[in-house]
């Protein structure tokens, strides 16, 4: 029983097209096909189809005209399909929305075709202010440059995650915005493999004069994709910690009755656990593994001895 | 033709019946005039139901109106609802959204249902650039803003009342910021955290200050957001994480050196227990210095936590 959103797509893509070909008439079936993202064999399926809208008493003058020729195709008598149905919310607000972040990008072009459709789209369709933001890190221009570029960059990079600075070469393939913050994916020299770094994370970044071969780039990667091996930590969150599970991507998600959650997060890197404990303090308790138990307040101990170093050591104080 | 209509069909035909009449009819008028529909009343009473709901689904306007002396209801679409208005778009403002929509990832296919009714998606694909997902209720909110009406929705556990002036976007979050008419005041609020179904009220019910700009009213520095008052404090910061914390601090932190070659940073601070968690994510690398009873307070805090796992169970 389901034959629902799979009707719903043919409407839609047939009150699409019927407007276009109407407002061009004898275009060419092929440009047809590639504007809409389909095959000539799904626009003659969908022409058919047009040849059977009317309206009553269903006299022959009652029914859209398709003329196609093979090549080319006009519409007539489209009265009612002769301009395309309405953007719905989702809609306008994703034209928008794509559209302003693209433009906030550093290096677009504030007053350029994507600036002056965005403001005739505002004005005839009389959409709010949608203001974005997505930041600009001190490399990034110069990350993006060298991908596009494919010159071979060589960095001084924190990795927070093991909480050190290391220097590597790299060979970026992409920069892009996602949960909040600007990675590039490059071919690291140093780790002998694909890795994702934080623009911001990058402390110094020095040209090498060395060229790399670029490859196609049409994903943006996962930005934690957790490795099946990395080790798996549950975590009790009182209810007030919930955010936890929508900040990271959880494995699973169980919320008791009383409010507190278990939570199961992969994490590749320690300090990252560390660093989450021990902001989280009360909030937070590890279930498992047995190992990872003391990680936020052997981290807390670490810290405490930088501002009591007399006070620092094995031993632990109440 | 003797095949029988194919759903496709009928519900195009539905459309097309719906746009060209001029008076509202009866569900009893289409499924007559209209091939395909059963001949039972009650499984053509149901396929009509489905039928409208595919059309609403998409965004046709169906408006419903009594007829008659009052015990009918009828049912048509106003071409004037129905159609997008000529935007005026170049070919070049076309193909820039086109792009848009295929680098920015907002996590669901509508910038695709979009460009389609713009005359097509075409066939280039643009390397993804900012992925930044819509929580679904944004586009109900956004709907409401069009319509000037006022929103009613849960956030953090409170039931809100908001006037929606517009949308943001800041560090890959989406905000509704408004007049939110129990405070009497403008709020931000974030999208992923309103809890279930927005009710939208009657259109019309405002209008948004002409100056308004909603980013002016999103505070995404924690440390801010609070009502006590404004402590400066003093962090002192590893070399190699100075930048780090400076490029978190923004705009804010003066960096001053020390005697001994160690660097200090100084911000204002209103909320401390996030200033806090802001300082822990450097770990034993930054560490307030002064005032003396914010020091304090974060001792406190971490021997609070060295000494929890010790007795947890």
């Amino acid at each position: 029983m389901s034959p629902k959103p799979v009707a719903g797509a043919e409407v839609q893509r047939i009150l699409a097209i019927v407007p276009w070909i109407v407002a061009n008439p004898g275009a060419s079936k092929e440009e047809i096909a590639t504007r809409f993202g389909m095959t000539l064999e799904q626009l003659d399926e969908d022409l058919l189809l047009v040849l059977m809208i009317g309206v009553p008493p269903y006299s022959p003058g009652d029914y859209l005209d398709v003329d196609d020729d093979g090549e080319f195709v006009t519409i007539n008598l489209a009265d009612q399909f002769s301009r395309p149905l309405q953007l719905t919310p989702a809609e306008g607000l994703a034209l928008l929305a794509a559209g302003r972040t693209l433009l906030a990008v550093p290096g677009s072009d504030p007053s350029g075709p994507l600036a002056t459709a965005l403001t005739k789209l505002e004005g005839a369709l009389d959409l709010p202010n949608v203001v974005v933001e997505v930041g600009e890190p001190t490399y990034l221009a110069a990350v993006r440059d060298a991908a596009a570029r494919g010159e071979r960059v060589e960095i001084d990079y924190w990795s927070a995650g093991r909480d050190d600075l290391t220097t590597r070469r790299i060979d970026p393939a992409l920069a892009f915005f996602a949960m909040g913050e600007w990675y590039v994916s490059a071919y690291c020299h140093r780790a002998h493999g694909e890795r994702m770094f934080r623009v911001d994370r990058i402390r110094a970044l020095r040209a090498t004069a060395e060229q790399f071969e670029m490859a196609p780039t049409d994903e943006i990667a996962e930005v934690f994709t957790p490795a099946p091996d990395d080790p798996r930590v549950t975590l009790e969150l009182d209810a007030s910690a919930a955010w936890v599970a929508d900040a990271y991507p959880a494995e699973s998600v169980t919320t008791r009755p009383d409010g507190t959650l278990e939570v199961e997060l992969a994490i590749s890197e320690p300090a990252w656990l560390e660093r989450l404990l021990v902001r989280l303090g009360p909030e937070a308790r590890v279930l498992r593994p047995e190992s990872a138990r003391a990680a936020g307040a052997d981290a807390a101990r670490r810290v405490l001895a930088r501002y009591r170093p007399e006070a620092s050591g094995p031993s632990r104080r109440r | 033709m003797t095949d029988a209509p194919s759903r496709v069909e009928r519900v195009l035909n539905l459309l097309a019946l719906m746009l060209d009449t001029r008076i509202p009819r009866t569900r009893e008028e289409y499924v007559r005039e209209i091939a395909g529909y059963p001949e039972q009343t009650e499984a053509n009473r149901r396929a009509f139901e489905r039928d409208k709901e595919i059309l609403r689904g998409m965004g046709v306007p169906i408006t419903m109106e009594t007829i008659g002396d009052g015990n009918e209801v009828g049912y048509r679409v106003r071409p004037d609802d129905y159609c997008l208005p000529d935007l005026g778009l170049s070919a070049d403002e076309t193909a820039a959204l086109r792009v848009a929509v295929s680098a920015i990832s907002l996590g669901d296919g509508s910038g695709h249902g979009a460009l389609m009714k713009l005359g097509g998606v075409g066939d280039q694909a643009s390397a993804p650039i900012a992925s930044l997902p819509i929580a679904p209720a944004l586009a109900t909110l956004f709907d409401a803003f069009r319509r000037g009406a006022v929103v009613t929705f849960s956030y953090r556990n409170e039931t809100r009342t908001v006037e929606p002036w517009g949308l943001s976007s800041k560090r890959g979050h989406w905000y509704v910021v408004g007049f939110d008419r129990d405070r009497g005041a403008v709020r931000a609020f974030r999208a992923d955290r309103i809890a279930g179904d927005v009710e939208v009220g009657d259109s019309d019910a405002f209008e948004v200050p002409g100056d308004f700009r909603p980013d002016d009213h999103i505070e995404d520095r924690g440390w801010l957001l609070g009502d006590a008052p404004t402590v400066n404090v003093r962090l002192e910061v590893d070399a190699d994480h100075l930048d780090g914390v400076v490029a978190e601090l923004g705009a804010d932190a003066r960096v001053e050196s020390g005697p001994d070659g160690n660097t200090f940073v100084d911000v204002a601070v209103s909320n401390q227990a996030a200033f806090r968690s802001f300082v822990l994510g450097f770990l034993e690398h930054a560490e307030i210095v002064e005032p003396p009873e914010v020091r304090a307070a974060m001792i406190e805090w971490l021997e609070t936590v060295a000494a929890g796992a010790a007795g947890a169970s």
